[in-house]
């Protein structure tokens, strides 16, 4: 009897301890995520690209579509860069103008990240849209930075 | 060849799938000029907005000739205050001098203005995640090290930002967002009136940016939205977004002239205390 409530708290604590360990792990991957996405910045920043501070992530369903709209201004060119925590992912990032045309340039993809150039041709909003499509998870982390020079 | 009407079925078909498929271009196609509808995106839109940081706009302003810098700085001496809205725009509108002065290259005026973030971040109860970014500004200007000072400022703004809205503060880190933004408009404005040409004055073509702040603002809680430089604020934002949609064929030198006479009114009254 002993015995069993023994056994019992100890699955009970090998349990606690095993969602504790896989706690930080899964609270680690957005900063993952992001990362990734400045190891796709570091070759920018080598060709004088400022990184921005801020940036966009979140958590989505494998493969949906995302779109955040971005103020850009004619004179300069941007890099986006796109990361993800996860491996076995395909990645989509593009640039549209107000037309829907896609003006990015030199897409660029590696395991966790991938990247993109835009000389935008006018000063003015721009819709980025992206997607993250995993081989095996249903749901990706994702995180969306970039840079200007 | 004679195309068979099992050919123009399948094709119309195929045509009718298209168009309900990309329902982003299909009112576009309707009236005969494409235009992206955004609001039409079949997908997830993002609403965060990254506001750009002032150096983004100058960089620019550089390239099209060599604005004097040094005339664009502004004395800082922000009156003491415990109203922590005034502090929040306060404190963009410091950082956004701060990058003022890193493309003045003024070393003086940049450690100036990292006294006054630790000031400003002191009455805000941020110091602790601030005090090693506002070091890295002090050292840095030591150093004439431009590019670090760029970086650190535009993480202070991020840190405090994300500080505010950890303790579920959104309102008070949209406030830092528009404080920055009318300094650095404010100093757009000032370099394009000088040396105007439609280049330069097509960088004021922000009203993405003017909808996300007034947005920002009828989303903040009763006693935020009222308070009286908020309310000023989006008063003035919405005039701005007026002269933004306005300039269809451009801006013109008054409307330059007009929209920086409104940032610097609305800069004004951040920096009055009752």
């Amino acid at each position: 009897m002993h015995l069993s409530a023994r056994l019992t708290r100890r699955a009970a604590l090998l349990t606690a301890a095993s969602l504790l360990a896989l706690t930080p792990l899964s609270h680690a991957t957005i900063d993952d995520a992001h990362t990734f996405a400045m190891e796709a910045a570091s070759p920018f920043v080598q060709q004088g690209f400022i990184v921005r501070e801020d940036y966009w992530n979140g958590e989505v369903k494998s493969g949906q579509k995302l779109m955040v709209r971005h103020q850009m201004f004619k004179g300069n060119e941007y890099a986006f860069w796109l990361g993800t925590a996860q491996e076995d992912v395909s990645f989509e990032l593009k640039v549209l103008d107000e037309t829907g045309k896609e003006i990015a340039l030199d897409y660029k993809s590696s395991q966790m990240y991938c990247s993109i150039r835009v000389n935008p041709p006018k000063t003015g909003t721009y819709s980025v849209v992206f997607s993250v499509t995993s081989k095996k998870e249903k749901g990706v982390y994702w995180a969306l930075a970039y840079g200007y020079r | 060849m004679k195309r068979s009407s099992f050919q123009r079925l399948a094709a119309t078909t195929a045509l009718s799938a298209l168009v309900s498929a990309c329902p982003l271009w299909s009112q576009a196609a309707a009236a005969g000029v494409q235009e992206f509808d955004p609001q039409a995106f079949p997908g997830q839109v993002v609403d965060d907005v990254v506001v750009p940081v002032p150096s983004e706009v100058f960089s620019v302003l550089d390239k099209l000739g060599e604005p004097n810098w040094r005339q664009e700085i502004r004395s800082v001496d922000l009156p003491k205050s415990a109203d922590r809205i005034k502090l929040a725009l306060m404190f963009g509108l410091v950082v956004a001098e701060g990058f003022v002065a890193v493309q003045a290259e003024d070393k003086e005026a940049v450690k100036d203005i990292g006294r006054e973030v630790i000031d400003l971040s002191t009455a805000l109860g941020l110091i602790k995640s601030v005090r090693p970014h506002a070091q890295a500004i002090l050292d840095a200007a030591d150093k004439g090290d431009w590019s670090n000072i760029r970086k650190e400022f535009d993480q202070t703004q991020k840190t405090v930002r994300d500080s505010m809205e950890q303790m579920k503060d959104t309102d008070l880190s949209q406030c830092v967002s528009m404080g920055g933004w009318l300094r650095g408009t404010a100093s757009v404005t000032s370099v394009v009136t000088k040396n105007f040409s439609a280049d330069r004055a097509e960088l004021l073509n922000q009203p993405m940016l003017v909808e996300h702040f007034i947005a920002s603002i009828d989303k903040m809680a009763a006693d935020k939205k009222d308070h009286p430089t908020v309310s000023d604020i989006a008063k003035g934002l919405k005039g701005i977004l007026e002269k933004m949609e306005g300039a269809v064929d451009g801006f013109t030198k008054d409307a330059v002239r007009e929209i920086g006479k409104t940032c610097d009114s609305l800069l004004s009254g951040i920096q009055v205390t009752k």
